[in-house]
């Protein structure tokens, strides 16, 4: 029972404190839905930057992530959204600028910035050779949970992800969308306040798709922040509120979902800012046939 | 049907010959087999039986080889062995595949090595009263090789389901005809030297009990002795020859083992450990090191090398007494030292570490919990013995510090080095014997530095126990084991709290580094 009473402890003056920090002006709200208008700051990057030799992979880049939002990063393959988020989770040293992640520096305060985040990156290794149960549990001990809390949670997000069944057979067995499911597990198990989900749903079935949308519905619903990265257009129109469009490491367009796709879909917009057109002059060979 | 597969067996030993590579690889291998069928034939004209350590290292070398050439179907790969489940899809009469696959199994290297074995104890033998029992000890003998070679095949190829299974059946076959061929060099120089013959005969007396070496002990012994084994050896051929179509008849018609991980009940390791981030992560590395191949190969391989540094020394005429002291430093220090590229093992999914607010100490102190558990024991168990078979007087407290010493030291050691310059290693998943796909030369000098640095660390200690040692002196022998254990938790701890600095403010650069391999 202690350590539970002691995270408490730790996590509750740390929120109020955060809020206050972001936004001074506004008083921290005492529950989720006391301010539905204005909901704090709870992702701020500033002009933040990686260059890898002579290529830019991120620009100066500035994002802003509201409490509650489920916030999508879209952008062609190689754009760098992954660069972008694995500097927002403490996965990669950018050059320069900042990220506060509940008010906590990622680059100066880790730990504080770290135990308030779930992380999903995309193709990265998990230790496969632990069982789901295991791999679940290690992830909420390394988050310092304590055991009972550890395991009664595991078996809930087994249910709520629909891999229960699974949970005690070794990850190297599970199929690249089961190991999605279980990477989203091990990013919620420690309840964060963000979470930073890269390319969650690839390869994922439709039905598992729905499953995890639902509960990360809910858990924005309650107060929970999600980023996440895809190059789905469709979905990240469905489930996300805010939208940044992201193209050769610049923001192109960011804000409200009907903020960035002005009238049209998603996708049309999304082609029209990546420049699209102008990859397909050039090749008029191709309509004329040899035969 | 039976020449079918006598005809298949054939083009197959002639398909080793296809192609550079390979016609290069199996020229080695028939020139290995080669020597070792001449050295049996010449060595056996040389044995007077009379002499009891030549006959004791009849049997020792009879053995071992013959052990050597059980393993030996297996160490090609399994790729192309005649085992009876390949036929299974075709219409063959399970009788005729029976023995056709057990005359197919006396063709080839090992069958011949069998053969040569078998003469190699008659021409031992030859000329004394015993020679008659000898030829038909030596026959028995090679039959029941080739026969239990058959059944190994048979049975391992069941096991071999899995690449990674086949990797380590073939290396572990390998390893063992390593071990057989050095036993016997071992034998042959023993005799030669001279001296101490007593152990050989221990070895053998010991060897004659087993099914191993019953066979090869045969000739000589009391007249009911003889009468036993040669019986004995008589029924293991009729039951292996009987069972074979039976045995065949089953693998061939039982539905095909498949790969099921069992479930794994709760949370194995985890359960045993305190609920914090530092426990949790020595029970996955324990879990990591007793279930990975690339660690097992580890745990295989550390006692080979003091193994072998012995015998090298001994060859070279050093004392043999006195070499008992070298297995535990080495096998302490190599441990130590093979942590060094721990995180470089995880690959990328080091990135849980990275992204949970854990301190650095955590991570580096659960990474040295399984090399701990699985070294202090095996150092104090093997220190008494090792300074009893040395024969120096009050050496143990000087043989257990410094591999208390070493071994901590080494951890420490490595504990700052696997946070500073890990290099790539091979990936999860890959076979114990398998390479990165690119080592670089900074590999190098972190092996070297690492080994050096701890060399340096524990220099003081280590030049008082060997002044101790020559001058006999048992407290100087003391003071040197103290002084060892002393350094070795000094710098086991400073290790993991400058390893944990260093962890922390670098683990965005090394996660980059162990995804680029």
């Amino acid at each position: 029972m202690k350590p539970s009473a002691k995270k408490t402890a730790r996590v509750t003056p740390r929120a109020t404190a955060a809020s206050s920090s972001v936004t001074p002006a506004a008083k921290p709200p005492r529950t989720p839905r006391a301010q539905p208008d204005a909901p704090p700051v709870v992702v701020e990057v500033v002009a933040l930057r990686k260059t890898y030799g002579s290529t830019v992979a991120v620009d100066d880049i500035d994002l802003t992530v509201r409490r509650g939002s489920m916030f999508g990063v879209v952008g062609p393959n190689g754009a760098g959204k992954t660069t972008t988020l694995s500097m927002i989770t403490g996965l990669l040293r950018p050059d320069s600028g900042t990220v506060l992640v509940a008010g906590s520096d990622v680059w100066l305060d880790p730990l504080a910035a770290k135990r308030v985040t779930g992380v999903l990156p995309d193709r990265m290794r998990l230790f496969d050779r632990l069982t789901g149960a295991q791999l679940l549990y290690y992830c909420g001990m390394l988050h310092g949970l304590d055991r009972s809390t550890a395991s009664s949670r595991t078996e809930d997000l087994g249910v709520a992800l629909g891999i229960e069944g699974s949970l005690n057979r070794p990850v190297r067995d599970y199929s690249i969308g089961m190991v999605k499911k279980i990477s989203l597990a091990a990013a919620m198990i420690h309840s964060p306040r963000v979470l930073v989900l890269d390319e969650p749903f690839e390869s994922v079935d439709p039905v598992s798709t729905a499953q995890a949308i639902e509960l990360l519905q809910r858990y924005t619903a309650s107060g929970g922040t999600v980023l996440l990265s895809s190059h789905n257009m469709a979905l990240v129109e469905r489930v996300c509120d805010s939208v940044a469009v992201i193209v050769d490491g610049s923001v192109l367009a960011i804000g409200t979902l009907d903020q960035v796709r002005g009238g049209r879909s998603l996708e049309e917009r999304f082609v029209e800012l990546a420049g699209g057109r102008s990859a397909v002059e050039g090749l008029e060979w191709l309509t004329t046939f040899s035969d | 049907m039976v020449d079918h597969i006598l005809r298949l067996k054939l083009a197959l030993l002639a398909s080793a010959f296809r192609g550079a590579a390979s016609a290069v690889r199996a020229l080695l291998v028939l020139l290995l087999a080669g020597a070792v069928g001449t050295a049996l034939i010449l060595l056996a004209q040389e044995v007077r039986v009379e002499r009891g350590d030549h006959q004791a290292a009849l049997v020792v070398v009879a053995s071992s080889i013959a052990l050597g050439i059980v393993v030996a179907p297996l160490s090609a790969g399994l790729g192309s062995a005649l085992e009876p489940r390949r036929f299974a899809a075709f219409p063959v009469r399970r009788g005729e595949l029976a023995l056709g696959l057990m005359l197919a199994g006396a063709v080839g290297v090992p069958g011949a090595l069998a053969v040569t074995l078998g003469i190699a104890v008659e021409i031992a033998w030859a000329g004394t009263e015993q020679a008659g029992l000898a030829i038909v000890a030596g026959v028995i003998g090679a039959i029941l090789v080739i026969m239990s070679s058959q059944y190994l095949v048979a049975v391992t190829a069941q096991l071999a389901v899995t690449g990674a299974a086949v990797r380590a059946l073939t290396a572990a076959a390998r390893l063992t005809i390593a071990l057989a061929l050095a036993a016997a060099v071992t034998a042959v120089l023993l005799v030669q030297s001279g001296d101490d013959p007593d152990g050989l005969v221990d070895v053998a007396a010991v060897l004659a009990s087993t099914p191993l070496g019953f066979l090869w002990a045969a000739p000589a012994g009391s007249d009911t002795e003889i009468a036993w084994r040669l019986f004995g050896g008589a029924v293991a051929v009729a039951v292996l020859v009987a069972a074979w179509p039976w045995v065949v008849r089953r693998i061939v018609e039982a539905p095909q083992r498949i790969r099921s991980a069992p479930a794994i009940r709760g949370l194995g390791w985890f359960d045993l450990v305190p609920a914090t981030p530092s426990a949790a992560i020595a029970a996955r590395s324990v879990l990591y090191w007793t279930r990975d191949a690339r660690y097992r190969a580890v745990i295989i391989a550390l006692p080979v090398a003091p193994a072998l540094m012995m015998v090298a020394l001994a060859v070279a005429g050093a004392p043999v007494p006195l070499l008992w002291l070298i297995p535990v430093p080495v096998f302490a220090l190599f441990l130590g030292w093979f942590a060094h590229n721990d995180v470089a093992y995880d690959h990328s999914a080091m990135w849980m570490h990275v992204a949970a607010p854990i301190r650095g100490f955590s991570d580096r102190w659960g990474r040295v919990v399984p090399p701990l558990l699985i070294g202090t024991p095996l150092i104090l168990l093997a220190s008494p013995l090792a300074a009893l078979w040395s024969g120096v007087p009050e050496v143990y407290p000087a043989v257990v510090g410094t591999g208390i010493g070493l071994l901590s030291t080494g951890l420490g050691v490595s504990s700052v080095s696997s946070a500073l310059a890990p290099y790539p290693a091979a990936r999860p998943g890959a076979g114990p014997w398998d390479q990165p796909p690119l080592l670089g030369a900074a590999a190098g000098w972190t092996q070297s530095f690492t080994l050096l640095a701890i060399l340096a660390f524990m220099a003081p200690s280590l030049t008082l126990a060997v002044m101790g040692l020559l001058a006999e002196d048992a407290e100087m022998l003391e003071m040197a084991g103290w002084a060892a254990g002393a350094t070795g938790f000094g710098m086991l701890v400073l290790g993991i709290l400058v390893g944990g600095v260093v962890f922390r403010r670098r683990a965005p650069e090394l996660l980059g580094l162990l995804m680029r391999t």
